[in-house]
């Protein structure tokens, strides 16, 4: 009997699996039988929000699998020896561009007795390269240790080359920043697959500028920040602003790219204008469209944990990254073209943060609910999908939450989750 | 003997920390929130931003609202975007009491007649959704103060974010 079989133990969860079977073995068959999974594939067990051991198993089957995790965009770390730490899953990194200007991830922990080797959010490191307080070694911008304090009495094969930092696969693709520290992972542009259509739209061909970032935490699990971003039911109901200026979506969609197997998503959408809009502000520019020819919105993940938009005149990537179980930060990072006149940099910094932004007038209110189910989520059950989800698969409208099915389903396939039966009523 | 400058210096000095003690009392107490933006001049600034992006000058910020307009329009985005619509008694946001503790302030003299205070700053909120008190914030004010219609005005204020990682959203000004 496989594992994943092994893991089939309630009575609703006994038909067949889905076609396709896990991308990794999973890891920890006993847990994940402990999780009832029901068979339907738009309900989601409460218990995978308030596990603590599925959490730890996240960050290895997840975050360290076989996907691609967004750390960034060349823009922000635009010179030689430019560097911004993050983390993949738990994973702390140092994100760089070396002395030749190759951008790498290299892990953020010192070889020797594993010091973390640079504070603080970002800097340059300069023609030393990086030098660990502890006991001094010293390692270039390519991770490669350059000198050891002290080596008399090392053992005599002691060898330089073979304490180099760990360093992640790394890709980018419109100057955005990916890493990877799965060998199975594919090349990024086939992960990407269909979604790199959309992140053209956004990213063009990679040159923009960096205006800031601005990062917060959100109280609950990284699954229900994520999951957020497909439902496009919750919009128009949580987000009251909307309501207030009398704003509108029309003609969107919500795809989900390659949803057999890594599930991202792309939302589109087109607004009211902002000279139809209800006036309610003295300052109605943060609906403002200067810098495209219409109001059109993407909005995309890039699973697990990336999300990109082009919001009115907001360019925005997020790298969202889980602390704990119940607490997930959420960097928004701020973006102009290169080409930008000074206006229009300007009008996107007045923007962007006051729409999409912790303080941001469509933001809070994310966070006030998400927190709300993370509370309630120790009530065991399932929370279920509905809207949209007579339609079996993409094209979805915009107003659906039928595309959050497809994102569990790439999420039960990396845990080695039971997948939800084809033919399951729903 | 007290020369007469001297007197007015004091009283000023003194009318620019009670409108800090003001602005302390209006932004803790939702039911006065509607008094802020009478605190500023009618021409002024409200930036909150983290230090982060105030030593690299990077531009982006928490809260811009670079002119009179956007400090009055903050109270239509706290009482009906957030509001829910402005409907009574309804929000979509997690409430909670905010409580700024505001420690060492010091007032300086700046360009025309203007007051410069700067204070240390910290703000708790008692969140309802599950009765914990969060730290939401620690930083520094820097203030311009000013005089010109004779009542003491928020020129600028600069509200500087030691805890560039916000550790949760927060719906009143800071
Ligand atoms: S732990 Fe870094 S030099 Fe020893
Ligand atoms: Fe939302």
């Amino acid at each position: 009997m496989d594992a994943r079989r092994s893991a089939q133990v309630g009575p609703t969860d006994r038909s067949p699996d889905g076609t396709l079977g896990p991308a990794a073995p999973p890891a920890a068959p006993d847990l994940l039988a402990r999780i009832r999974w029901p068979q339907e594939d738009n309900k989601i067990p409460r218990e995978i929000f308030t596990d603590p051991d599925l959490f730890r198993l996240e960050m290895d089957a997840v975050f360290t699998g076989p996907v691609w995790v967004l750390v960034g965009h060349e823009s922000e770390i635009p010179r030689p020896g430019d560097y911004k730490t993050f983390s993949v899953g738990a994973i702390p990194v140092i994100v760089i561009r070396s002395a030749d200007g190759r951008i790498g991830v290299l892990v953020n922990a010192c070889a020797h007795r594993g010091t973390r080797l640079v504070e603080g959010p970002s800097g340059n490191v300069g023609r030393g390269g990086f030098r660990c307080i502890y006991h001094m070694w010293t390692y270039d911008t390519e991770g490669r240790l350059t000198a050891v304090s002290l080596p008399q009495d090392f053992p005599s094969d002691f060898r330089k080359e073979d304490y180099g930092l760990a360093r992640a696969r790394t890709e980018t693709y419109g100057g955005a920043i990916f890493a990877t520290f799965h060998d199975d992972a594919p090349p990024l542009r086939d992960y990407l697959a269909e979604l790199a259509d959309g992140l053209d739209r956004v990213l063009g061909d990679g040159a923009l500028r960096y205006l800031g970032a601005i990062s917060v935490i959100f109280r609950t699990n990284w699954k229900l920040y994520i999951e957020n971003i497909y439902d496009g039911y919750h919009v128009t109901a949580l987000h009251t602003g909307f309501q207030v200026v009398r704003l509108r979506s029309h003609g969107g969609e919500r795809l989900v790219p390659n949803y057999e197997r890594h599930g991202h998503l792309w939302g589109r959408s087109h607004s009211t204008p902002v000279d139809q809009l209800n006036p309610v502000l003295r300052d109605m520019s943060l609906f403002e469209v200067r810098t495209k020819p219409s109001t059109d919105h993407n909005i995309m993940v890039v699973f697990p944990s990336g999300v990109v938009t082009d919001y009115f005149d907001t360019i925005q990537m997020r790298y969202v990254v889980p602390l704990e179980l119940d607490r997930t930060m959420i960097e928004f990072v701020f973006f102009a073209r290169a080409e930008d006149t000074e206006e229009e940099v300007w009008h996107r910094v007045r923007q962007g943060p006051a729409v999409l932004g912790p303080a941001g007038a469509i933001t809070l209110e994310d966070a006030a609910a998400l927190e709300r189910v993370q509370l309630s989520a120790t009530a065991r059950g399932e929370n279920v999908v509905l809207k949209g989800t007579p339609r079996r698969f993409p094209p979805y409208r915009h107003v659906d939450e039928a595309p959050i099915r497809h994102f569990y389903q790439a999420y039960r396939r990396l845990l080695g989750f039971t997948l939800p039966s084809e033919d399951a009523p729903r | 003997m007290i020369p007469t400058g001297v007197l007015e210096a004091d009283a000023r000095k003194q009318a620019a920390l009670d409108l800090l003690v003001r602005y302390v009392r209006v932004v803790d107490d939702p039911r006065r929130i509607e008094e802020w933006p009478d605190l500023f001049a009618a021409e002024a600034e409200y930036l909150v931003i983290t230090r982060e992006n105030y030593e690299r000058g990077l531009p982006i910020a928490v809260i811009r609202d670079d002119s009179k307009d956007r400090i009055c329009d903050r109270l239509v985005i706290i009482k009906q975007f957030w509001g829910a619509g402005g409907r009574a008694e309804d929000h979509h946001y997690n409430a909670g009491w905010p409580r700024h503790i505001v420690g060492p302030t010091w007032v300086e003299s700046g360009d025309a007649g203007q007051l410069l205070v700067g204070a240390h700053f910290m703000v708790w909120s008692t969140a309802a959704v599950d009765g914990s008190p969060r730290l939401l914030v620690v930083g520094e004010y820097r203030d311009v103060v000013d005089f010109a219609t004779g009542a003491p005005k928020l020129k600028k204020k600069t509200v500087i974010l030691d805890t560039s990682i916000l550790q949760d959203v927060f719906v009143y000004p800071l």
